[in-house]
C-alpha cells in the first residue's frame, strides 16, 4: 500500500483542487445570476456579466471539471493497471501548474482578456499552459497504461484513453490563432468557418470532458461502491465505439438556422439523432448493473447517486438530440432553454457522479470510512432540488420567451415588437433561479464538509497508526 | 470475444484517434476546403481602425455572452430584425458571406438581448447608441444590460490597432499598408466608447438592407389624410409599431441627446416649422432628406429611411398623428398660459 501514498496524496490534491474551484465557480454562477435580474449589480469594468461568465464556465468546466477529470482518472488507472503511477513527480508538477493556470485563466477572463469563443476563451498563453498539462496528463496515463500489470484494459481506461486523444485533437485546432499581443489573438478561421471549427470544438469539448471521463468514472467507481458487475461488457463495446464515433460529427446541431451551410447542419443533426443509441447503451447498461440487486439504493448511500446521475444524462442525451431537431430549434434556440438544459448536464449528472467518485475515493485513500453518510444524504437531496428547480425553470421561461419571439398577428406583424417586454416577462424565473442556485449551493456545502471532515478523521487515523508502529517494531 | 485490442493499449488508442478523425475530418476539416464556406458578399471590405477597435472592446467585454448577430431566416425573426425593409429577399437575413472578414465569428449562442447582425440598419443614430451604453435603464427601463459609461474615459491604443491589423492580415484579411500606417491618425483621440458605438453601427451594413430611398422632394404635397380621425388614430399605432419612440419618446417629444422632438416648433435644428410634406419625405428617406430639405439637423444623422418598410399612406397616417400631436400641444401649452399667467408660457 504504501507504494501508493505518494500518488494518493496526488489524487487527494487533485480532488481538493477542484472542490476549491468548484466553489469559486458556484459562487460566481450565483453573482451571474443575480446579475441577469439586478444589472445594479454589475460593477464594471471587472465584475461586470459579460466578463464573468466566462469565468463561470470556465471555472467549472476546466477549474471543477478537468481538476477531478485528473485527479479520479489517476485513481482509476492505478487501479485497473494495478502499479503506481509511472511518473509520480510529473503528476505532481502537473497539480501544481494546473493550480497556477486555472487562477491565471480566472484572472485574464476577469480582465478581459478573450477568443470570444465559447469554452475556449483563453488567450494563447493560457493555451499553451494547458497543452502542457494535457501532455502530462497523456504521458502519465499512457506510461501507466503500458507498463501495467493487468492484462486487460477495462471500460474506463477505453474512456480514458479517449478522452487523452480527443481532446488532445479538438483543443489544438480550435486554439489556432495569430497573435495581436501578449494576451490577444485572431482565430485562424472566419465566419463560416470560425463558427464550424469553434461548435465542432464545443459540442465535443461537452462529449469529452462532461462525458467520456464521466462515463469512465461511472464504469468503475459504481460497481466498486455497490459490488455488482456491469450488467453487460458487449453491450459497454458497443456503446464505446459508436459513441466516440459519431460525437465528433454533431457540432453544427449549435448552428441551426445560421448561415452555415445547409446540408452540413443537416448533416450534424442527422448524427446527433443517432448519438441517442450509444448514450442510451450506458444508460441501460447502468440501469440493469444497479437491477441486479435494486436493494443497493437503500444500504449503499453511493447508489442513488450514480443512478441519478446517469439518469440526468439519459434525459440530457435525449433532450439534447430533440433540441437539434430544426421544428424545436427554431423555437428555443438563444432562450433560457439552453442553459436549463446545459445545466442538467453538469448539474445532475455530472456533479453527482463526481461528487459520488469522490465520496468513494476519500475514505479509501485512508482505509476509513466517510465522516457521515446523513450528511451525504442531506447533500444529495438539496443538489437534486436545486439542479430540477433550476432546469425546469429554464425550460419554461426558455418556451414562453421564444414563444413570445415568434407571436405575431393575423396581418403577420410581432405581436411583442418590443424586445424588453420578452425579457421582462423572464424575471420571475430568474429570481427563481437564483433560489434553485443557492440550494444547491448550500448542498455542495455539505459535500465540502463531509469531504474535509474525512479527511481529518483519516489523518487522525494515519497519526495514531505511526505513532503505534514503533511500539509494534520494538514489541516484535 | 472481439479481438484483442482491449489488451493492446497502442493499437487501441490508434483505433479510438480514428474513430474521432472520421468525424472530424467529415464536419471540420473538408468543410475548410470547399466553396460554398468560402462566399464573400459583393463589395466587402474589412472593419475601418475604429470599428476594428472597437469589436475588439466588443470581445473584451463580452457582449457576445447576451447578443447574438445572425438574423435567421425565419420569418417573426425578420420581421423584428427589420430585414423586411432589404428589397433582395436574400438579404433579409444574415448571410455567410458578410462574415468573410471576422475572426473570430461573432453570433454568440444566447439572446439575453436583441440580436445586433442588423443594429446598424435598426438604430443608426450613434448619440442614442452611446446614451444606452452609458446608461441602459434610461432609455429603456427594464432592460438588464450592464453600465459601460466607463468606456468614456479610456482611449483607443492606435499602436494596438495596428497591431491588430497586421495579425488580422495574416489570417488573410486584406488590410494596406496604408490601413496600417493610418490607424493611429483615424483612432486618434477617440474614446473606446466611440470605438464600440462605431462598430455596433456598422454591423450588417456589408449587404444594402435599407429602404427605398426619399423620392422626389415636393414640399408643395398635400397630406391626403388631413383632419381624418381614423388616419390620426393609425398613425398613432404605426408610430408604436415601427419602434419610432425608441428614439423619439413615447410621445414624439424627443429625448435629449438622442433623437429631436417631432412636435415642437423646430425642424431639422432650424426654428420655423415645415409643411407635411417635409416630415413624409423624412419618415421616408430618412436622414439624407435633410440635404435636400436644406436643414442640417443632427450633424452625421440617426433617422432611419422607411420607405420600403411603409406604404406612403402609412407614413402619411404618421404625419397626422404627429401634426394632431403638435396642435394638442400647442393647444394645452396656451391653455395652461391662461391658468397660470404668471408663468409667463
Amino acid at each position: 500500500m504504501s507504494d501508493y501514498r505518494y500518488d494518493n496524496q496526488t489524487v487527494q490534491g487533485f480532488i481538493l483542487s477542484a472542490i476549491f474551484w468548484g466553489v469559486v465557480g458556484i459562487l460566481l454562477g450565483l453573482l451571474i445570476s443575480v446579475q441577469l435580474w439586478a444589472p445594479a449589480l454589475n460593477f464594471p469594468p471587472y465584475l461586470t456579466y459579460g466578463r464573468l461568465r466566462p469565468v463561470h464556465t470556465n471555472g467549472l468546466a476546466f477549474g471543477l471539471g478537468v481538476g477531478a477529470i485528473f485527479g479520479l482518472s489517476y485513481w482509476i488507472v492505478m487501479r485497473l493497471c494495478k502499479r503506481p503511477l509511472l511518473f509520480p513527480k510529473l503528476a505532481r508538477v502537473q497539480l501544481w501548474l494546473f493550480n497556477v493556470g486555472i487562477a491565471a485563466a480566472a484572472v485574464s477572463l476577469a480582465m478581459g482578456y478573450t477568443q470570444s469563443l465559447e469554452y475556449a476563451e483563453l488567450e494563447w498563453p493560457l493555451d499553451i499552459a494547458i497543452v502542457v498539462l494535457w501532455v502530462m496528463f497523456a504521458v502519465n496515463v499512457f506510461g501507466t497504461i503500458i507498463k501495467r500489470n493487468e492484462e486487460q484494459m477495462y471500460v474506463s481506461l477505453w474512456y480514458i484513453i479517449a478522452t487523452v486523444v480527443a481532446v488532445a485533437v479538438l483543443y489544438l485546432v480550435n486554439n489556432l490563432s495569430v497573435p495581436a499581443g501578449w494576451m490577444k489573438s485572431y482565430h485562424l478561421f472566419a465566419g463560416v468557418n470560425s463558427a464550424n471549427v469553434e461548435w465542432w470544438y464545443g459540442h465535443n469539448a461537452v462529449g469529452f470532458v462532461f462525458t467520456t471521463p464521466i462515463l469512465a468514472m461511472f464504469y468503475y467507481f459504481l460497481p466498486k461502491a455497490t459490488g455488482l458487475p456491469i450488467f453487460s461488457h458487449r453491450l459497454s463495446i458497443v456503446a464505446f465505439w459508436s459513441l466516440v464515433f459519431a460525437y465528433l460529427w454533431t457540432g453544427a446541431h449549435h448552428l441551426v438556422y445560421t448561415p452555415l451551410p445547409d446540408w452540413l447542419q443537416t448533416l450534424g443533426i442527422v448524427f446527433t439523432l443517432f448519438l441517442i443509441a450509444p448514450s442510451w447503451g450506458s444508460v441501460v447498461n447502468g440501469y440493469y448493473t444497479v437491477g441486479q440487486d435494486w436493494s443497493k439504493m437503500r444500504s449503499n448511500y453511493l447508489t442513488k447517486f450514480f443512478v441519478l446521475g446517469i439518469t440526468f444524462y439519459g434525459l440530457q442525451t435525449v433532450q439534447g438530440p430533440t433540441q437539434a431537431l430544426r421544428v424545436v430549434s427554431q423555437l428555443i434556440h438563444y432562450t433560457d432553454w439552453v442553459p436549463g438544459h446545459v445545466h442538467m448536464g453538469t448539474m445532475g449528472w455530472v456533479t453527482m457522479t463526481v461528487c459520488a467518485s469522490i465520496y468513494y475515493v476519500i475514505p479509501k485513500i485512508y482505509g476509513t470510512e466517510i465522516y457521515s453518510e446523513k450528511i451525504a444524504n442531506v447533500h444529495f437531496w438539496l443538489v437534486l432540488v436545486g439542479q430540477l428547480l433550476f432546469s425546469i425553470t429554464m425550460w419554461i421561461t426558455g418556451i414562453r420567451q421564444g414563444w413570445m419571439w415568434k407571436a405575431t398577428d393575423a396581418e403577420g406583424k410581432l405581436v411583442y415588437r418590443n424586445f424588453v417586454d420578452t425579457i421582462a416577462g423572464n424575471y420571475p424565473y430568474w429570481h427563481t433561479r437564483t433560489l434553485a442556485g443557492i440550494i444547491f449551493a448550500v448542498g455542495m456545502v455539505f459535500f465540502v464538509f463531509n469531504v474535509l471532515m474525512t479527511i481529518r478523521k483519516g489523518r487522525a487515523l494515519e497519526r495514531s497508526e505511526s505513532s503505534a508502529a514503533p511500539a509494534a517494531v520494538t514489541a516484535a | 470475444m472481439s479481438g484483442n485490442i482491449y489488451s493492446k493499449p497502442v493499437t487501441f488508442a490508434v483505433m479510438a484517434t480514428v474513430a474521432v478523425l472520421v468525424g472530424t475530418v467529415a464536419t471540420m476539416a473538408y468543410p475548410l476546403l470547399r466553396p460554398d464556406m468560402h462566399v464573400k458578399v459583393a463589395g466587402l471590405k474589412p472593419l475601418p481602425a475604429l470599428e476594428l477597435a472597437g469589436r475588439d472592446v466588443y470581445q473584451r467585454e463580452g457582449c457576445v455572452n447576451c447578443h447574438t448577430q445572425t438574423v435567421r431566416p425565419l420569418k417573426s425573426e425578420v420581421v423584428r430584425y427589420l430585414g423586411n425593409r432589404a428589397q433582395e429577399p436574400t438579404a433579409r437575413y444574415s448571410l455567410a458571406g458578410e462574415f468573410a472578414y471576422d475572426h473570430p465569428f461573432l453570433w454568440g449562442s444566447k439572446r439575453t438581448g436583441p440580436d445586433l447582425a442588423f443594429e446598424g440598419w435598426i438604430k443608426p443614430s450613434a448619440a442614442w447608441q452611446k446614451e444606452h451604453l452609458e446608461n441602459p435603464q434610461k432609455l429603456v427601463a427594464r432592460s438588464n444590460m450592464p453600465a459601460y459609461a466607463f468606456l468614456n474615459g479610456e482611449k483607443v491604443d492606435g499602436e494596438a490597432v495596428q497591431a491588430s491589423m497586421r495579425a488580422l492580415r495574416r489570417v488573410g484579411v486584406p488590410y494596406t499598408d496604408d490601413d496600417v500606417a493610418g490607424a493611429p491618425q483615424a483612432v486618434q483621440g477617440k474614446t473606446t466608447m466611440d470605438a464600440l458605438v462605431a462598430y455596433v453601427l456598422s454591423l450588417g451594413k456589408a449587404v444594402n438592407r435599407g429602404g427605398a430611398g426619399g423620392g422626389e422632394i415636393d414640399l408643395a404635397l398635400a397630406n391626403p389624410l388631413a383632419h381624418s380621425v381614423e388616419a390620426v388614430v393609425r398613425g398613432k399605432q404605426l408610430f408604436e409599431a415601427n419602434g419610432c419612440g425608441a428614439c423619439h419618446g413615447d410621445e414624439a417629444k424627443g429625448q435629449e441627446g438622442v433623437a429631436p422632438s417631432l412636435i415642437d416648433d423646430e425642424f431639422g435644428g432650424v426654428k420655423g416649422d415645415l409643411p407635411d410634406a417635409a416630415y413624409f419625405v423624412m419618415i421616408k428617406g430618412g436622414s439624407d432628406a435633410k440635404k435636400a430639405l436644406g436643414r442640417p439637423g443632427v450633424p452625421d444623422g440617426g433617422m432611419q429611411a422607411f420607405g420600403s418598410d411603409l406604404k406612403d399612406e402609412d407614413i402619411w397616417a404618421i404625419v397626422s398623428w404627429l401634426r394632431n400631436q403638435k396642435g394638442h400641444e400647442a393647444a394645452e401649452g396656451k391653455h395652461e398660459a391662461a391658468e397660470h399667467p404668471k408663468d409667463g408660457k
